[in-house]
Parts: C-alpha cells; sequence; structure tokens
C-alpha cells in the first residue's frame, strides 16, 4: 500500500492519476498548505525538501514528481518502455526535459516571487517566461504528433500525465493570466488531453480533487470535497 | 559506440567521465562552436534545441545530460543502483533532485538574463545562489551515510553529476554571490576528492585540458 502525501491540485495530482491509471493501491495523505505544513517537521522527516509530493512505499519515501514516474513505471512495468525497449532513450530525454525545462519554466510562472524578488521585475520576467513555455511545447507537440509508444493519444503513459497536468496549471497560474496558453496551437497535445481527460481513472481523481470534467482542455479552479489547502 | 558531441568543460563533461569510468569505447567529436555548428542542420537533426551535449548512440541520437546518464547506467550496469534494487528508488530521487533542482539553478546562477532579462537579472542572481546552499546542504545530508549512489570509497552516476556542477560553481570569483567553495559540504568534498583522482577524471582531464583538482580546486 503506498501513501501519497498531497495537496488538491498539487503536483501530487500527476502521481494520484498514475497510481488510478496502474489501478495501484494507496491511500492519500493531506499536507495542508494553508497552516504551511509542507514546512512542519512531520513532513520534512518526510520529505528534507518540503516539496509536493511524496510517495511512501514499504522500502523508501520518494520525491521529486519525475523520479516517482520512473520508479513506478519500471517496478509495474507499466506506462513506459521498459529498460532495453528500442524507445527508452528517447523516452528517457523527452521525461527529463519535461522535467528540467517544461515543469522547472512552468514554476517560473507560479512563483515568481521565489525566482525574482521584486513585483516591478515579474512582467518581464512572466513575457520571458511564457514565450520559452510556448516553444517547450512546440518541440513536445512535434513529437507527439509522430505518435511513438511513450507519448500518443491510444494509450496513456506517464510522459502524457505528466504534460497534460502542467498544461493545466500553465493555464490556470497565476490567475490573472488563466486561459493565456492557446491550447489548439498544439494539436497533438491537445488530442492526447481529450483522451485522457475521459478516462475512468482520471474521472476518479478529478472528483476526488474537484476538478471538475474537463480538467485539461478546460481547466477551473479545484473545489475540492476532501482534504481542501486551498 | 558511442559519439559524444562535446565541447571542453561544458555539460559534455559529464557524460564523458561517465563514457570513460565505464570504460565504453567512444568517440569524442568537438563541436565548432565558432563556426556555428550548433545551429547547423546536421546538429539540430540530433538536437532539435542545438544544446551541449548530443551523443549518437544505437537507438538513435540522445540528449538531456541525465538522461544520457541513466540510459548508459542501465544498459553498463556499475554506477548506479539496477532498477531492481532496493536502493534504486533513493537513487533515482537525488539524481532528478539534483537535475531539476541543483543543475537548473546553476543555469539560473550563470545565465539569469535567460530566466528574467537584463532588469532582473541581478535579482535572479541573488535568489539563486541562496536556494542553491540550501539545496547543497540538502543532498550533502544525504551522502554523510556514505550510500553506494553517493559514496567517498567508489566512483558513481551521481556522484561525477554533482562534482561536475561543483566544479562549476567553484570556478564562479569568490566574491560573487554564486560562488561555492566545495569544502562547506564536507560529504560531498570527499566524494569530489576521491572522484578527481580516478584514472577516468585525470584522463578526460587531460584530454579536455582542465589540470589536476578538477572537482575541488577547478581552474
Amino acid at each position: 500500500m503506498y501513501v501519497l502525501h498531497y495537496a488538491p491540485d498539487n503536483a501530487s495530482l500527476i502521481i494520484r492519476l498514475v497510481l488510478e491509471e496502474m489501478g495501484l493501491p494507496y491511500r492519500t495523505a493531506l499536507v495542508d498548505r494553508r497552516i504551511r505544513a509542507q514546512d512542519s517537521a512531520e513532513y520534512r522527516a518526510v520529505n528534507p525538501t518540503g516539496l509536493i509530493p511524496a510517495l511512501q512505499s514499504s522500502e523508501e519515501t520518494l520525491f521529486e514528481t519525475a523520479a516517482i514516474l520512473l520508479w513506478l513505471s519500471d517496478k509495474h512495468g507499466q506506462m513506459a518502455p521498459t529498460i532495453g525497449d528500442e524507445h527508452r532513450g528517447n523516452f528517457l530525454k523527452w521525461l527529463f526535459f519535461t522535467a528540467n525545462t517544461l515543469h522547472a519554466d512552468a514554476r517560473l510562472l507560479f512563483y515568481p516571487e521565489q525566482y525574482a524578488g521584486s513585483p516591478d521585475d515579474h512582467v518581464a520576467f512572466r513575457g520571458k517566461t511564457e514565450v520559452r513555455i510556448s516553444k517547450h511545447l512546440r518541440l513536445l507537440n512535434d513529437i507527439a504528433a509522430s505518435a511513438p509508444p511513450y507519448l500518443n493519444k491510444e494509450r496513456p503513459s506517464v510522459l502524457s500525465i505528466y504534460i497534460c497536468c502542467l498544461i493545466r496549471w500553465i493555464n490556470l497560474y497565476p490567475v490573472d493570466r488563466k486561459g493565456w496558453l492557446p491550447l489548439h496551437d498544439y494539436p497533438a497535445l491537445f488530442e492526447i488531453s481529450k483522451g485522457l481527460q475521459d478516462r475512468p481513472a482520471t474521472h476518479r481523481v478529478a472528483d476526488a480533487e474537484g476538478l471538475g470534467p474537463t480538467i485539461f482542455t478546460e481547466p477551473h479552479y479545484a473545489n475540492p470535497p476532501e482534504g481542501s489547502a486551498l | 559506440m558511442y559519439t559524444l558531441r562535446f565541447s571542453p568543460d561544458s555539460a559534455s563533461l559529464i557524460v564523458r567521465l561517465i563514457l570513460e569510468e565505464l570504460a565504453l569505447p567512444y568517440e569524442a567529436r568537438q563541436i565548432d562552436r565558432a563556426a556555428g555548428e550548433l545551429s547547423s542542420p546536421e546538429y539540430r537533426a540530433l538536437h532539435p534545441l542545438g544544446k551541449i551535449p548530443a551523443m549518437e548512440t544505437p537507438n538513435g541520437p540522445m540528449f538531456e545530460s541525465a538522461a544520457i546518464l541513466l540510459y548508459l547506467s542501465d544498459r553498463h550496469p556499475g554506477l548506479a543502483p539496477a532498477p531492481d534494487a532496493q536502493d534504486r528508488a533513493a537513487f533515482l530521487k537525488w539524481f532528478f533532485f539534483t537535475s531539476t533542482n541543483i543543475h537548473t539553478t546553476l543555469m539560473d546562477i550563470y545565465y539569469p538574463e535567460r530566466v528574467a532579462g537584463d532588469a532582473a537579472a541581478g535579482s535572479v542572481v541573488t535568489h539563486a545562489s541562496a536556494k542553491m546552499k540550501t539545496l547543497l546542504a540538502a543532498i550533502n545530508q544525504a551522502a554523510e551515510d556514505n550510500p553506494n549512489w553517493l559514496s567517498f570509497e567508489q566512483p558513481s552516476l551521481l556522484g561525477y553529476y554533482i562534482a561536475v556542477l561543483m566544479r562549476w560553481l567553484g570556478q564562479n570569483d569568490p566574491e560573487a554571490t554564486g560562488y561555492i567553495k566545495a569544502s562547506d559540504y564536507p560529504a560531498l568534498h570527499k566524494v569530489l576528492a576521491m572522484l578527481e583522482m580516478r584514472p577516468a577524471s585525470l584522463a578526460v582531464a587531460a584530454a579536455e585540458g582542465l589540470g589536476k583538482t578538477i572537482f575541488t580546486m577547478p581552474s
């Protein structure tokens, strides 16, 4: 039984969707961001970096979203090319690209104050970040258009769930830029988003975290029936 | 056979050290940056963003330093826990932590204008430098138990990755906010001191003209 330390509509959502899609037993433990529980001694004992998510297994407590994705897919032999598969190398490069480039740049949009101090700086900062994010998504869209086994609309993968969640948040945060990203400019990724959001696993998670029926293509803010931390 | 496209003392260094340490046959082909090779159609076919490194493999072109490292170590075991090993999870979380946090923050310190434009560059460096110290303290603590994936007794994928990043931080002007002194992180410093004496490090240092003590006292 896994324990997922989560906050509604936080990066933990990526892991939760994958756990549901793989059909693995897990329970959730809320990290209450209203009282900054991510900085509490209890949570720092689980994850010394204080970041959400963390995933406890019987062997180890994992953190780093992409590390959890890779570990789960290798352990359970699902949703990514296995070691020795001819697509493994390509899968890894796009997984790392998503983690250290797309996700890293998305964090600049969500938390500009952590990167450039003065609010006066944030406008230029945001503009440059939005340009970079658009380029990253064009690149990923080109890959998705060739429908490799790790990024296509037929079968969910850890990478497609990761990218679609990032697109969701890029369109929701910061709130004064809601919906800035024209999804139709990325048709292959848009098709993948539509397919994923209609899956039963996605519906179960969306219901639990109050995300509504179109969590990727027409996202709105979470209104969770359980464990609200917003 | 692998062909690594490299430029001295750039991110290709991490991959080259691992190729040497694993004693794999490879060709190192220097990129002619002055001639604009990174923008050439031939290089863009290997790496659509025109960044360093790229590596040709039997499975096609690879890029992203950390992805190349993991790809190599899973094909040629010895420098990281195998996928079914008990400590694979611990290794993976710190490996991704290094790629997504330490490496990206280092880029913010060295290329702040890419993040925020010239106006906010100073502010970006200040924030990134403070964050770097927190990140290094966290991984230094993980190294204190001397896990075999970040040990001072045996070479490791993660050890080399951290060592190269600390090399670059140590190359900063000691007066600069982004300067990092390796000896401030004792557990990591022991790993660096061991790694820089490895035949693999000495061979790569000689090939790229990096001097001795490439990690603890970089020039």
